[in-house]
This record gives C-alpha cells, structure tokens and sequence, in this order.
C-alpha cells in the first residue's frame, strides 16, 4: 500500500513537472515548427492580441523584406466573417487573411490554396456544414443590426480543407487571400502581423533589432519572448504544479519516513547487534538510505506509467476549455523532465529514510542492546 | 582453528582489565547504579561465566568490558589498550577485529544465508572475498555447519542460528569472545552443545567471557564471577590494585 502510495505521489510530482512549463513549450513548439522565428506586429502589441493593425501593410512588408538576413515575409490580417446560409448568418468564424503561398497557419488536407474569391475551411467546418472542395459558402463581414440579417453576402468557393495550427479542437474556422479580408471588412492594405522567416543560422535577437531599427513603428517578437510572455500569462499553472508537486514530495517523504522507521523498529535488535560486533555506523546508514532509495526508486518505475496515464486524461480535460489550441499539449513529456521528477522523489526518498536512521544509530548502543533484550 | 592467543604485551596473560568500573543510567531524574566500583581481570584463555540475579548489572559490566558501554568512571583496558580515550569509531574497529559477541537472540541476518552471515564481519574489516569464502567455510564445518552454508536464519533451528552466530563471531579471530546468555532461547540439549562448542573454542584458545543466570552453562567456565546489586560478590581474583 505504501509502495503504491509512492507510486502516485511519484506519478503526481512527474505531472506537475510536466505541467510547469509544458504548454510554454508546447507553444514554442508549434510556433517554431512553422519555419516562422519571428512575428511582426503594430508597435506595442502581442500578435492578435488586439484589433489594431499595420496600416500600409504592403509598404511596410517591403520595408521587412529588405532588411538583411530575412527570408520570407508573411502578411496576416484576422477577421471575424459571418457564415451565411439563405438569408441568416449561421456563426461568426476567425477568419485569417494570409498570401496563400507564404503562410503557416494551416495545412491543407484536400484540394489546394485559394485564390481571390476562393476560401479553405477548416475540418470541423466541412465536417459541420458538409461542405468539401468545390462547395460553396456565403460570408459577410457585417450585419445589420435592425433586421438581423447580413448586410451584403459574398460568395466563395471551397478550393481546399485544411488542418488550421493553432485551432482549438472542432474550431471552425477560414483561411483565404489576405485581399479578400481586407475588401470584406473595409479595411485595405491593413495587416494584423507579419510572420518572418530568417536565414539559416542568424539570431533570432539580432534580426529582431534590425527589424525594429529598420520599421520603428513595429514590435517584433521571436518564439522565445512569446514564450517568456505566455509563460507570464501561465503563472497560475506554474503556481499550481508547484503547490500540487511540493505536496506530492512531502507525501513521499512521509511514506517514505514512517515506512523506513518502521522497518528500522523492526530491525533494532539486529541493527544493535551489528554495531555491537563492529559494523560502522556509516556502513549500516548507508543500508538505510539505500533502503529509502530502493523503495522510492521502486515507487517512482511504478508512478511513470501512472503518471503519463493521468497526463494524457487532464491533457485531455484542459485542452476543452475554449480557445486553446488543438495542437497545443499542457503536459510536455521529455526524457529530462522523467529523469528530474524520478530524481527529485527518490532522492526525497534517500533522505527521508536519513532520519530514522539516524536517530536508530544515534542511540547508545548498550541501552539499544538492553531494549532489544527487555 | 587458527586465533590470536592470549595477549603478553597486557600484562602477564591479563587480556581484560576493568578498575573501579561504575555504571550509572539516568532513570526518571534519578540515577540507576548498574555497576559500583568493580574490578575485575580476565586472563588470556580463561573462561569466564558471570552470573547473578535478573538485574544485578552482569549484562552492563559484559557490555562495559566489550567497548560497547562506556563507563560513567572507571577505567578499562582491552588487550592493554584503555578503551577511555577511543572514540566511537576505534571502538567499533575494536569490537570488529579483536573481540567477538554472541547474543542470546542470535541476531543473524535474515536475508542472508549462513554463510554470508558469517562473512559480514570479515567483509567489514576487509579481508578479501575468495579469504572470507574459504574461512566461513571452514568455521561453518567448525560448528558442525557445512550442510546448511546456503539456509538463511529462518530456514535453521534455534541451535542452528546460534551455532552460525558463533562463527560470525569468532570469523575475525578475535582474542576474546563474549557472550550474553548464549543459551538464554535454547532448550537444555541444545544449551548443551553450544556449551560444547564453547568449550571446543576455549581449548583451541579463545577467552570466553560468558553472561549467564544458568549455573549448569557456568559450570563449563573455569571461573564463576558472582554479582550482586552491581557489585562482585565472589569469585573475582581481580579486586586488587594495579
């Protein structure tokens, strides 16, 4: 029962490291793997964090592509579009705006990228609206608010489905020409961020400066700062895994102490009786710890399947709060974190099972001999 | 069987040594006198039984003699060495190679088999393994063991375990052997062979210093220490100054 309670505590604690900082990761992650370190935005703020946008968007992309070191640049404007269906807007849909042939945020599963007047939608979305390559959508940027209808509706044709990054599970949303949003919503040559590539090898800060020197009136952010800054924003995460992991170690060492003091209970008389025909104190310490060790090391092999069992499940539950990417994973298993987790319990172990160790060998050996004896 | 003999750098055959020995536990903010002022001498291959009443101090003066008690004042010399000035460590190193303990309670390890019980204290002190495997064997055929080198302590009856404690005991050679009521969780036949197996010993040599409330495993002894109320009443020939 004791082992199997270490076993949780070891499964709790391997969780909790891995919730730390696993969505940061996870975030960097996936915003890494597009090919895209940097992202450009209106001075003074995060990437869609707000609805302001770079005004002369085209302008200010050659600006950016003209600083040494950039490979690709990648405009994106977000909007909110209404699907339309007969005379009513069904749903208001995240709609990005990008150039079909320099973009990271979907990838097409059927058909191909969109030219003007042409959308691709997201799997959910075909799936709910059973619509595929070739179908047809109506959209409108607006409605009216007096009759509750849309203003004006623009048809579009499906050239392709795709998987969008940085959706949340069964989001539906829609990717098309970035002219396209701007002439639907009115706001022409605005773009929300770009995204830009470096060339191999340059840093990621130092492009960065150039960028900001080079167009003053953006921020750039790398992957790194958007992870410091969403790491910010996960604070509570981080204090939870913190509060929960320092818990899980103090049951273990409490397990892991009574368990110990018991057997050294049991044990007194031989422990006496080697130290009476001669055995060091250090010696017969070293076989408590190892003892502590063993049993923690014992519980910890039987935590990790445990633990990885139960971050797959809250994974699973977190992942269903609204707006958090699909993609996104809040429990980031990797060999260094089992290693830290399983490291952090057994050597808690070691030095729980020190104390009653200690205090069996701290007591005089005759009184210890005449106990045993009573 | 091979073993230190005797001790002629402590004095003329004088192995053991205790002065004035006192022994005083603090009981209930109050003072237990276990030993008042006792002196004794062992000589080299004596054999030695201690024994009187439940309480009279014979356990504490065995544990004082071994370097396993220290003395509240007194003085005791092990082999011509005063055991005042050692440490914790030096006692133990003391214990481990110059003298041997047997418990009434065995106190073998269960998880190991006889044999490796008896190697225990040989590999504390160091002696090489293909050395200790070799002289565990030899002292398992000594106390009538060889069938039994694989069985773990649960596995061997009572007389079985102490006869292995016996060998763990004498496994480093120790000029001196103590026991506290070696019989003590025997039934009187196999009392008897340990008895013999002591006896065995004491003539190839060793010193036997043996605690008992038995006056037949004390009429194995040469001489009989009488105790009393933490004091010799009879039969000590060491109450003199030296």
């Amino acid at each position: 029962m004791a082992l199997a309670g270490i076993a949780v505590s070891a499964a709790l604690l391997l969780d909790m490291t891995m919730l730390a900082s696993g969505l940061t990761e996870s975030f960097g992650e996936l915003t890494r793997g597009q090919g895209y370190a940097l992202r450009v935005t209106p001075r003074g703020t995060l990437p869609f964090d707000s609805e302001a946008g770079v005004r002369d968007g085209a302008a200010v992309q050659q600006r950016i592509e003209a600083v040494k070191g950039v490979r690709k640049v990648a405009p994106v404007l977000g909007a909110q579009l209404y699907l339309v269906q007969g005379d009513s807007a069904r749903e208001s849909l995240f709609t990005v705006g990008v150039d079909p042939d320099a973009q990271a945020l979907y990838v097409l599963t059927a058909g191909e990228s969109p030219r003007p007047g042409e959308v691709v939608v997201s799997e959910p979305l075909a799936r709910h609206y059973g619509v595929g390559v070739g179908g047809q959508l109506g959209l409108a940027a607006e409605l009216d608010i007096s009759l509750g209808r849309p203003r004006e509706v623009h048809p579009f044709r499906v050239s392709g489905v795709g998987e969008f990054v940085y959706d949340a599970e069964d989001q539906r949303s829609l990717g098309m020409p970035i002219v396209d949003v701007q002439r639907l919503t009115g706001r022409p040559g605005e773009v929300s961020l770009f995204a830009v590539a470096a060339e191999e090898g340059l840093s990621d800060d130092l492009l960065s400066a150039e960028i900001e020197r080079a167009v003053p009136e953006v921020s750039v952010y790398s992957t790194a700062e958007l992870m410091a800054e969403m790491d910010q924003r996960l604070l509570y995460f981080r204090q939870l895994a913190t509060i929960l992991g320092s818990v899980a170690l103090a049951v273990t060492a409490l397990l892991v102490s009574t368990i110990i003091a018991i057997g050294v209970r049991e044990r007194f008389g031989e422990i006496a009786a080697l130290r009476a025909i001669g055995v060091s104190r250090q010696r017969l310490l070293l076989g408590v710890l190892v003892e502590g060790v063993t049993l923690a090391g014992a519980g910890s092999l039987l935590g990790l399947p445990l633990g990885l069992w139960m971050a797959g499940r809250l994974d699973r539950i977190l992942l269903d709060f609204p707006g958090i990417p699909a993609r996104l994973s809040f429990f980031v298993l990797d060999a260094q974190r089992v290693a830290l987790a399983l490291s952090i319990v057994i050597l808690t172990g070691a030095l729980a099972g020190l104390l009653p160790g200690l205090g069996a060998l701290r007591l005089p050996l005759g009184r210890a001999l005449r106990e045993e004896s009573e | 069987m091979t073993r230190n003999r005797g001790s002629s750098d402590a004095g003329p055959g004088v192995v053991i040594r205790a002065r004035n020995v006192v022994k005083e536990y603090p009981y209930a903010g109050d003072a237990v006198h276990a030993l008042r002022g006792v002196s004794v001498e062992i000589l080299a291959a004596e054999w030695v039984a201690i024994m009187g009443p439940s309480g009279c101090g014979k356990s504490t003066l065995l544990n004082v003699l071994a370097g396993i008690d220290a003395p509240t004042s007194g003085e005791v010399e092990l082999r011509d060495q005063p055991l005042a000035g050692m440490t914790e460590g030096e006692r133990a190193r003391l214990r481990l190679v110059s003298v041997g303990f047997v418990f009434q309670r065995f106190h073998l390890l269960a998880v190991l088999t006889a044999l490796e019980n008896i190697e225990l204290p040989m590999a504390e002190a160091g002696v090489p393994r293909a050395e200790r495997r070799r002289r565990s064997l030899e002292l398992l055929d000594y106390v009538g063991l060889s069938n039994r080198a694989g069985h773990r302590p649960p596995q061997l009856s009572g007389g079985e375990q102490q006869r292995v404690a016996i060998a763990r005991a004498v496994a480093n050679r120790p000029a001196i052997l103590f026991a506290d009521e070696p019989t003590g969780e025997l039934d009187q036949k196999t009392g008897e062979g340990i008895m013999d197996l002591f006896a065995r010993l004491n003539g190839d040599g060793a010193t036997l210093v043996t605690v008992t409330h038995d006056p037949r495993v004390a009429e194995h002894a040469g001489r009989t220490i009488r105790m009393a109320d933490g004091e010799i009443v009879n039969g000590n020939n060491g109450n003199h100054e030296w």
